[in-house]
């Protein structure tokens, strides 16, 4: 991270943005062309090398990217289903080998079949045939998966109409702003991307910190493979998102709003764009909303293909325009976030639940759930089930009942489930009846909650192709700044394809030593957390494992 | 899992301490766990591959990970990375238990996975931070399979100075912090993604492709050879090291040299240096070649039928003595003179000028500060009273806006431009005063783009704003100034119309700096040569200081008026009575009370009438009044104005007696050429831009029979029959301190690494700030000086349309006698006319067009670069080179005050050469 390119990309501030200038340029080619390079750094008064090296970084803005137009998703879920290598060679018949790319998980899990095509994402078996098929126009992208409630149902109310988020922006004008940042406190709610740190120290220690304009980012970077409950709030409950962030922003002082929405999803950009029009329409975002005196503004920034951007400290680099490598701590964003500024980063369902908090009162919100783990909380489910979807629960509520009864059980036979993403633990399925969908419940049993995205290993999946999968997902993703990451992931990856390929067997203690130095020597959660469903497959799966180890 | 026990170390009475390893230390405030160990057990004890002493935390080798529990909670232990982790009261820090070892070894080996393992041969085998590392944390053994690597890359050795290896990489980048944090140049970066990142250069390119300045920061960075340079100042060769102060410019690096019998092997910047920690620039680093060059002078030389020819020193000497001595006893001793030079030290300084004055009997001395910040030393000491930084360079740190004025410090005095930059990068507000677009000016809150030679009148225009709309400081004018009511009369009546035409600059543009500077808490100026060397030079500084006072930015950490001083020691050849009209330690020279003290003090008759200066000695020469001129170090046909009336002048002497390193184009016309030592060849003190005394150390012994300038001031002075001490700077330096009264407490012994600010109390104690209390003068003068046309612009402008204005390029120094002897004459080969798109088109001058400059002096042949650095109408040009001679059209108008040439304004026409 360079203070001095924070500084020089904030003289521009985030509506001449580096980042999103840095993405434009790179639409026509494929990727930033050194000439686009140079240009940009001639502009914001930064390095060539600075500029050449950001654009390096990303999936979709590095020269590998050049002439790609279709991206077959290449996430876990869908490979777990194993449905990628006859939709690769589907669209073969349509593209070059050269033309077709990898983008990891457009959020396509409950169907799989995924990939990207012009702007637009399509899943399921039928869609390339649909697409391309007998030379007809391309038709309307499908995208059916289930949704419920069982509980509170908080966001499944959250659906507002323009006239509600009126209302809702009104109560918020009309309550001092200590008062909000009170109400958000007493609910407890604890941020849902993974780490579930407590929204409202974030927002006050924002509201204290010096310095303007403070920024409130939404993290829509929902980078796990397998999750798309983000996708859903995003696409299906836009306005709760968006005035969370007016709600956030008016609580921690700030006036300006950024949602970093991946560009894997490209519904989702769309749909919030339009979202934001109608609520400006409707006088509720920008100068002086209603006459309160209060200004806050939205602007959605379309990210480029980076997991890490899911951590904060990279995603606000990449929205400088820097390599999205993630920063030391201390100091926070509260404090030195966006531009050098106090920033507030939350993800996209903790920011929804803030209307809730707003028209409901925290204590409400905190009534529900259990022990720390206030409120409810979605999950993603895979293919796997009978019933895939996105699914609503109190927090609290056995996992046993999201996945028999919300998700009608499992339509094949499976294994364990990988809950909260890459980095969250490898459930077996014999530990099913043990957790409750809460931070301390899977916490207690060596897990992790995370995200709450559940993807399903078959029972015939090799769990050592598994492991291999999570190294190589690591590897690719690692922004490649703290050692142990950047090198141990490839490491990892070679020893266990070593041990598949070859008459070789992992010496225990140097995979141990391995998985020890990701764990306790990682800059970020990538590298520390990616050894805990490894530890969790050597446990649970080790007589299955044992054949590639020495002893 | 270490279970650490809590009870040895569980007292309540541990405020403001933590432990390491069990035994507690006092922590200080924000400071990280690792500078918090470093403190109490050294540099070493920790050992990390990331982290630099000048730069930020990182966080990314993880090698500096300690495992930390709190009181109370002592099983609990968590492991984090030292450099970036702040230390707490009440934690307990583990430094090497089990657990980090282990850590620690994993994380070596991992990156000896990726690093050629070839160290017999490398480099920098012995002196490399991963050997080090590698064996502190015990590796015997790289136990993984081998895998893919990045040991196969191709070294970069397309630069003169910088190389790179990336195979030896490991990824800390270092380099490219310090080419951000450091340098601000941003030519490092990195590309790809994780196990696939590299450093690039530009837009991956090479280092000689890139915006690389050569500053050296990367290299000195780097933990392994991936970025060195073509010294291997990381080898071991077993040398030894001697640190010295850098002889370019007036910043005054501290460098530490490498050397091993009469070679040198390489510069550093130390660390621990206050001036330039760690930092230095490419002249500082690299250019040292120039010491043992071919062409250095090795032997005195007399001219004979015309020729110069080898002589001995007591040839030389009695050659000199008998004709000095024959012009004295015919012309009397006013029909000699002497230039002393600003590359020399303080020492040889001062011995330079009591040989001329109470040795030869005259004041007609001079250094080349009469062509450089003459005009600032009277202009301060008209307004201040003293003729020198009010602070320190350190202020930075302290202030909230920053005025650069008529000066390119990221050419001309790179370390400091490059720490002015970091502060405008960051958002400090910068205000910049220039004609050029210079780096500067980029990144500036206001650039004033003014027409070269009105400085005065947007001086005077910001100042009109600051009292007009109130913004002064009531408290500090009344309090510490006196002039203010005539002061302020005359910049209400200033015409604003009129100066808004002639400078070109919007008066709203005006208006909104001024409104900067004033509302700042503390903001400091900087202004070089663009401010002096003008027909209004003197009028311009004191303006400044006006300015400063009258917004109460003096006395005060952060502000002040901040000359940036072009030679390395222009400021000690002031301080020492190089100046026709004050002797050493500014005391002034017809003052019978002054002269009756030298004459104690030196035991010789003093001369009673100010001397001539350097322009003044050129029109004595010509009319046949000053017969013989002794030059140290300074090639005033190249660098001084109007080349061929200074040659004329040089050639009417009967005795012309240069003092030099090399042969110059002055040493054409001399009759004797003596041999100096350069810096790394001899022992003194230079005095740097903030008034920092620095001790100057030998390295090498001088090259063949040159000696140092002191000795041989000091050999010709009990030549002429004046018995002095032979030369040592602590002989010298003592008995200057009992003539200069701001040197009273300066001892060579105690002088140390980072020297000390002048003045010196007699019990040693420096100053950073001056004036904190009171002027040298009580009160400080508001003196108010209206605009007023150049005469160069009256009488020539007509026939000669455009202005031209000089400037320097950061490869090479001044006439360039030492710097187009390195390979920095590689990096930039020629001078360049600098011309505005729209004069180049309607000139039909393209990029790399020969295009001819006259004036009404002469012309030059130079080839154009087409840029918008300068406006319409306006021409700049470096003058480094002897080939192009820039001077040849410069012209004779001097600031009216202190006789300081205007290279700035000179008025020429253009047209492209033809073939």
């Amino acid at each position: 991270m360079s203070k001095n390119i924070s500084a020089l990309s904030g003289r521009k501030g985030i509506d001449d943005g580096l980042f999103e200038k840095m993405g434009q340029l790179t639409e026509p080619e494929g990727f930033l062309t050194k000439e686009a390079a140079q240009q940009l750094a001639d502009e914001y008064l930064i390095g060539d090398a600075s500029v050449y090296g950001a654009g390096t970084f990303y999936d979709f803005t590095r020269p590998e990217n050049k002439g790609k137009k279709v991206y077959v998703c290449n996430g876990t879920a869908c490979m777990c289903a194993g449905t990628q290598d006859s939709l690769r060679k589907e669209l073969g018949r349509h593209f070059k080998a050269e033309e077709i790319g990898e983008m990891c998980c457009l959020g396509r899990c409950h169907e799989n079949s995924a990939f990207y095509y012009d702007g637009h994402n399509y899943s399921g078996k039928d869609a390339v045939h649909k697409l391309f098929g007998n030379g007809q126009a391309a038709t309307a992208h499908e995208d059916q998966y289930n949704f419920a409630s069982s509980g509170a149902g908080i966001l499944s109310a959250a659906g507002y109409s323009i006239g509600q988020c009126k209302e809702i922006v009104r109560q918020v004008l009309d309550t001092p702003a200590e008062k909000l940042l009170e109400e958000i406190k007493a609910s407890g709610l604890r941020g849902r991307g993974g780490a579930g740190f407590p929204i409202g120290i974030k927002l006050e220690g924002c509201r204290k910190a010096k310095g303007a304009p403070k920024f409130i980012v939404c993290n829509a970077d929902e980078g796990d493979p397998g999750s798309y409950s983000d996708r859903w709030v995003l696409e299906q409950r836009p306005y709760a998102m968006l005035l969370g962030m007016l709600i956030a922003g008016y609580a921690a002082g700030a006036e300006r709003g950024v949602v970093y929405l991946r560009y894997e999803y490209p519904e989702s950009i769309q749909t919030n764009n339009e979202a934001l029009s109608s609520l400006r329409n409707a006088g509720l975002l920008g100068n002086d909303i209603l006459g309160s005196g209060f200004s806050f503004e939205i602007k959605v920034v379309k990210a480029r293909g980076a997991y890490i951007c899911g951590e904060e400290t990279a995603l606000l680099s990449s929205l400088e325009g820097q390599r999205p490598e993630v920063r030391v701590r201390p100091p926070y964003p509260v404090e030195y976030g966006l531009f050098g500024k106090p920033t507030v980063v939350n993800n996209v369902e903790t920011l929804a639940n803030l209307p809730w908090i707003l028209t409901e009162g925290g204590e409400a919100f905190a009534a529900i759930g259990r022990d720390r783990s206030t409120g409810t909380k979605l999950l993603s489910l895979d293919s796997a089930f009978n019933k895939p979807g996105v699914y609503e629960v109190d927090m609290g509520t056995p996992l046993r009942q999201v996945v028999n009864e919300l998700g009608g059980g499992f339509r094949k036979a499976v294994k364990a489930l990988h809950i909260g993403g890459p980095l969250g633990g490898l459930v077996p399925v014999s530990k099913i009846d043990d957790l409750t969908v809460d931070f301390e419940s899977f916490a207690k049993n060596g897990f992790l909650l995370g995200h709450a995205s559940i993807v399903s290993v078959p029972e015939n999946y090799p769990m050592v192709v598994y492991l291999e999968h999570l190294f190589a997902f690591t590897a690719h993703e690692s922004c490649g700044k703290c050692f142990p990451c950047r090198i141990g992931s490839v490491r990892g990856m070679e020893l266990l394809q070593k041990a598949q390929r070859e008459d070789f067997k992992i010496d225990r203690q140097l995979f141990d030593d391995l998985l020890y130095t990701l764990k306790s020597g990682s800059l970020c959660a990538l590298g520390g957390g990616m050894p805990l469903p490894v530890y969790n497959a050597l446990e649970y799966f080790g007589e299955e494992l044992k054949g590639y180890f020495e002893g | 899992m270490l279970t650490k026990s809590t009870t040895a170390t569980s007292t309540a009475t541990l405020t403001n301490t933590a432990l390491i390893n069990g035994q507690p230390f006092a922590i200080q405030p924000g400071e990280t766990i690792l500078q918090f160990i470093r403190r109490y057990k050294g540099e070493k004890y920790v050992p990390t591959l990331c982290d630099a002493p000048n730069l930020d935390p990182f966080g990314s080798c993880r090698v500096c990970s300690v495992e930390v529990g709190r009181m109370g909670n002592g099983a609990q232990l968590k492991t984090v990375a030292s450099c970036h982790t702040p230390v707490e009261e009440g934690m307990m820090i583990y430094t090497d238990s089990p657990s980090v070892q282990r850590l620690r070894r994993n994380i070596v080996e991992l990156v000896l996975t990726d690093h050629p393992l070839d160290c017999l041969t490398c480099e920098v085998n012995g002196n490399c931070e991963l050997q080090d590392v590698a064996a502190k944390v015990g590796i015997r053994k790289v136990r993984y399979p081998k895998g893919e690597v990045h040991t196969d890359r191709e070294k970069d050795l397309s630069h003169p100075y910088m190389t790179a290896d990336l195979s030896k990489c490991i990824m800390c980048y270092r380099c490219v912090r310090a080419c951000d944090e450091v340098q601000g140049q941003f030519v490092l970066g990195v590309s790809g993604r994780g196990f696939d990142n590299k450093i690039i250069m530009g837009l991956d390119g090479n280092f000689l492709e890139s915006d690389c300045v050569s500053c050296g920061a990367c290299s000195q960075a780097c933990p392994t050879s991936a970025i060195h340079d073509v010294y291997q100042s990381k080898a071991d060769f077993g040398q030894g090291k001697v640190r010295t102060t850098c002889t370019y410019c007036g910043v005054g690096c501290q460098l530490e040299v490498s050397v091993k019998g009469d070679q040198i092997y390489s510069i550093r910047a130390p660390y621990n240096a206050e001036v330039n920690q760690g930092h230095t620039c490419l002249k500082g680093r690299y250019a040292f070649r120039f010491y043992n060059h071919p062409d250095r002078l090795k032997y005195p030389m007399i001219r004979k039928n015309g020729k110069l020819e080898r002589a001995s020193w007591d040839e030389a000497y009695d050659y000199i003595a008998e004709r000095l001595t024959a012009i004295k006893d015919k012309y009397g001793p006013d029909a000699i003179a002497g230039i002393s030079s600003a590359r020399t030290t303080n020492e040889e300084n001062y011995l330079m000028q009591k040989m001329i004055r109470a040795v030869i009997g005259t004041n007609n001395i001079d250094g080349c500060a009469r062509v450089c910040h003459s005009p600032t030393a009277i202009g301060m000491q008209r307004t201040f009273g003293t003729g020198a930084a009010t602070n320190s360079i350190e202020d930075l740190k302290y202030t909230d806006c920053i005025l650069v004025i008529g000066a390119n410090p990221t050419a001309a005095h790179p370390v400091t431009g490059a720490k002015i930059k970091q502060k405008a990068m960051k958002g400090t507000s910068m205000i910049v005063i220039d004609p050029r677009r210079t780096e500067m000016a980029k990144y500036a809150k206001h650039h004033l783009q003014l027409r070269p030679g009105t400085n005065v009148a947007v001086l005077d225009m910001m100042m009109y704003y600051i009292i007009s709309e109130g913004l002064y400081d009531a408290d500090f004018v009344n309090n510490r100034t006196e002039g203010f009511e005539d002061f302020k009369k005359g910049v209400l009546n200033i015409n604003l119309d009129e100066l808004e035409r002639v400078s070109g600059v919007p008066r709203e543009e005006v208006r909104a700096a001024a409104i900067t500077y004033a509302t700042a808490n503390a903001a400091m100026c900087f202004h070089g040569l663009g401010v002096t060397e003008h027909y209004q030079g003197t009028y311009a500084v004191m303006l400044i200081a006006d300015l400063a006072m009258l917004t109460g930015n003096v006395g005060k950490r952060g502000c002040g008026v901040n000359p940036l001083r072009g030679q390395n020691n222009v400021q000690g050849m002031a301080d020492m009575g190089v100046q026709p009209y004050q002797g050493a330690g500014y005391l002034p020279v017809e003052d019978p009370e002054i002269i009756k003290k030298y004459e104690q003090f030196y035991g010789r008759p003093m001369p009673t009438k100010s001397g001539f200066t350097i322009p003044q000695m050129y029109n004595a020469a010509l009319d046949g009044k000053l017969k013989a001129l002794w030059l140290t170090g300074e090639d005033v046909v190249q660098s001084d104005p109007n080349t061929a009336r200074v040659i004329k002048a040089l050639q009417a002497m009967d005795l012309l007696v240069v003092q030099e390193i090399f042969e110059t184009e002055t040493t054409k016309y001399a009759h004797v050429v003596l041999p100096g030592a350069s810096f790394l060849e001899k022992e003194g003190t230079f005095t740097n831009g903030e008034r920092r005394i620095q001790r100057v150390q030998k390295v090498v012994e001088p090259v063949g029979e040159s000696k140092p300038d002191g000795q041989i001031y000091v050999e010709m002075m009990n030549r002429l029959g004046y018995e002095q001490p032979p030369y040592s700077a602590k002989t010298a330096l003592e008995e200057i301190r009992q003539i200069v009264p701001f040197f009273a407490g300066v001892k060579w012994e105690e002088l140390g690494d980072n020297g000390k600010q002048w003045p010196v109390k007699p019990d040693g104690t420096g100053t950073e700030v001056l004036h904190t209390e009171s002027f040298k003068l009580g009160k400080g003068r508001l003196l108010f000086e209206d605009f007023v046309e150049t005469k160069e612009i009256l009488d020539h402008q007509n026939d000669y349309p455009f202005i031209l204005t000089t400037n320097r390029v950061l490869e090479h120094y001044n006439a360039g006698t030492m710097t187009r002897r390195t390979p920095n004459a590689e990096l930039v080969r020629e001078d360049i006319l600098m011309i505005n798109p729209v004069d180049a088109a309607n000139n039909a001058i393209s990029d790399g067009d020969l295009v001819r400059v006259e004036s009404a002096r002469g012309y030059v042949n130079v080839h154009a670069r087409v840029t918008d650095e300068v406006k319409p109408g306006v021409l700049s040009s470096t003058f480094h080179f002897p080939e192009i001679m820039i001077n040849l059209v410069t012209s004779d108008v001097h600031d009216t005050i202190a006789d300081c040439p205007e290279y700035k304004v000179v008025c020429v026409r253009i047209r492209k050469v033809r073939n």
